[in-house]
């Protein structure tokens, strides 16, 4: 069981770029589904470009996220390379806007 | 006396102090606002900044730009199947609110009446008052959901009323009427042969059943002056536009006082409207949604700390009574906010027989609306 159980408060959240070795038959799904598998990894994308997979970790703190790449992600057979990006702010998420100070524009009161 | 006998003797506001003290506070939770809380969507924005750095910053024809007419003529078309001649029945304005006034300076001679079902919005009183008209107000109450019944219509009809002032879904019950219930009425407008000025400024916040125009009703296109806009549906109050369509006989009179006391609409919110009915569908409903689940959330909060409110089937305002706290309108909203600072409007701003009312507003976050029934309960449970 994992011990990374964030509270959305105070989740540290990270994009991390996988660049990996493809095995003969099973391709990038292999090792897509050994990363995809731990529970702090909360999305995990192929994609088409310069690395391979986009995987997004939460952890509670940064040490806890770096601690998971360098002893799970980076160490683990056919990963060439990763790099972490950690999220600083959020401004909009699945269609939903955060404004971290939002003034009230409005007259407090109108017909 | 320097001001005109006609301004001197319109009634004063009985709620302005109310106002002033509103005002006067700090850290209110408000529900008391008539506007939406969204922003306008960013494409509007964004289209109307543009115009402004493209230079649009001149006048528009009187009657409002042609691109603009001929969108909502679209729009009805396609949204309400009804026809209107963008050069000859439609005319932009600023806002309904200007739309209103000049309905009534265009069709009332000195003395006549309008009837304008209660509780209504502020100024369809003064509107009347202003064109030389008499307001003949019906009284509506909670019993029946606030509606005017044509049997009300009929009996105040005849010799000198010339027509009545109906606002759908309505600010500030939120009362909406069936297309049932819309050709009854529209039956007795036809016997007495009256106008209607229809103010449907919250027809796509309908939430219960679909919106039906007065003047989509058999043989009331040519008695009908129908009133929308953009402030509502679209988030857009502060860009003030407003159309007005009609017979063009009502449409030409209005244009010609709107020509020489407004002469156009500005035109940056002219474009921005234009982006709106252009792009904008997706978030009126958007914003119908999140307005509809904060409607039941707020109707059966209220009926559960004993303030009775009736469904509301449109707008963004439910209107419950106050009889549980003893006191008139007035004193519970003056109450409520000096000791719960929580701001809603008291039912007498719309109306004298609104005593037992207050207006609340649920163009609010749904965090406020919640934290404001809790301080409402607080406050109905130390009485």
């Amino acid at each position: 069981m994992s011990k990374v159980k964030p509270s959305p408060s105070t989740v540290v959240r990270a994009l991390i770029e996988v660049s990996i070795t493809p095995q003969k038959d099973v391709g990038f799904d292999s090792i897509a589904e050994r990363i995809y598998s731990y529970p702090e990894v909360k999305s995990c994308y192929l994609l088409s470009g310069g690395f391979d997979l986009l995987v997004i970790v939460e952890g509670e703190s940064i040490h806890t996220v770096a601690d998971f790449v360098a002893a799970k992600l980076s160490s683990m057979a056919n990963v060439r390379q990763t790099a972490t990006h950690f999220l600083l702010r959020k401004y909009k998420e699945e269609g939903q806007i955060f404004k971290h100070s939002k003034n009230e524009r409005r007259q407090i009161i109108s017909c | 006396m320097r001001i005109s006998k006609r301004v001197d003797e319109l009634a004063p506001s009985g709620i302005r102090a109310f106002f002033d003290l509103v005002l006067g506070m700090k850290d209110v939770i408000s529900l008391g606002v008539g506007e939406p809380d969204f922003v306008t969507p960013w494409h509007v924005r964004a289209r109307a900044i543009e115009s402004l750095e493209q230079g649009y910053t001149s006048y528009t024809s009187n009657k409002g730009m042609v691109e603009l007419r001929l969108e909502i003529a679209a729009l009805l078309e396609r949204r309400r199947q009804i026809s209107y001649d963008p050069e000859e029945e439609i005319l932009i304005t600023v806002g309904v609110s200007e739309a209103l006034d000049l309905a009534m300076r265009a069709i009332l001679n000195p003395g006549e009446k309008v009837l304008v079902p209660e509780p209504c919005y502020v100024a369809y009183g003064p509107v009347v008052e202003l064109a030389g008209g008499k307001a003949v107000f019906l009284r509506t109450s909670i019993e029946n959901g606030f509606k005017v019944t044509p049997q009300q219509i009929d009996e105040a009809a005849g010799r000198g009323v010339r027509g009545i002032l109906l606002g759908y879904p309505c600010n500030p019950t939120g009362t909406s009427y069936s297309k049932k219930e819309l050709e009854a009425i529209a039956r007795v407008v036809k016997k007495h042969d009256m106008l209607v000025i229809s103010d449907e400024l919250y027809d796509e916040l309908t939430y219960d059943f679909e919106h039906t125009p007065m003047a989509t009703l058999p043989q009331m296109r040519d008695r009908v002056v129908y009133l929308n806009g953009f402030s509502k549906s679209y988030a857009m109050t502060g860009f003030r536009i407003g159309y007005a369509c009609g017979p063009a006989d009502i449409i030409g009179a209005m244009t010609k006082i709107h020509q020489y006391t407004m002469l156009c609409a500005p035109i940056t919110g002219q474009m921005a409207a234009i982006e709106a009915i252009k792009t904008a569908s997706g978030d009126v409903l958007a914003m119908k949604k999140e307005y509809d689940r904060r409607r039941r959330f707020i109707v059966g909060a209220l009926n559960d700390i004993g303030m009775t409110c009736h469904m509301p089937q449109g707008a963004f305002y439910a209107f419950p009574s106050v009889k549980v706290s003893g006191e008139n309108s007035l004193d519970f909203a003056r109450n409520l906010l000096l000791k719960q600072k929580v701001a809603l409007v008291p039912g007498v701003a719309f109306g004298h027989c609104c005593e037992d009312h207050v207006r609340i507003s649920y163009a609010s976050s749904y965090d406020n609306l919640t934290e404001a029934i809790a301080r409402i309960e607080k406050y109905l449970k130390k009485k």
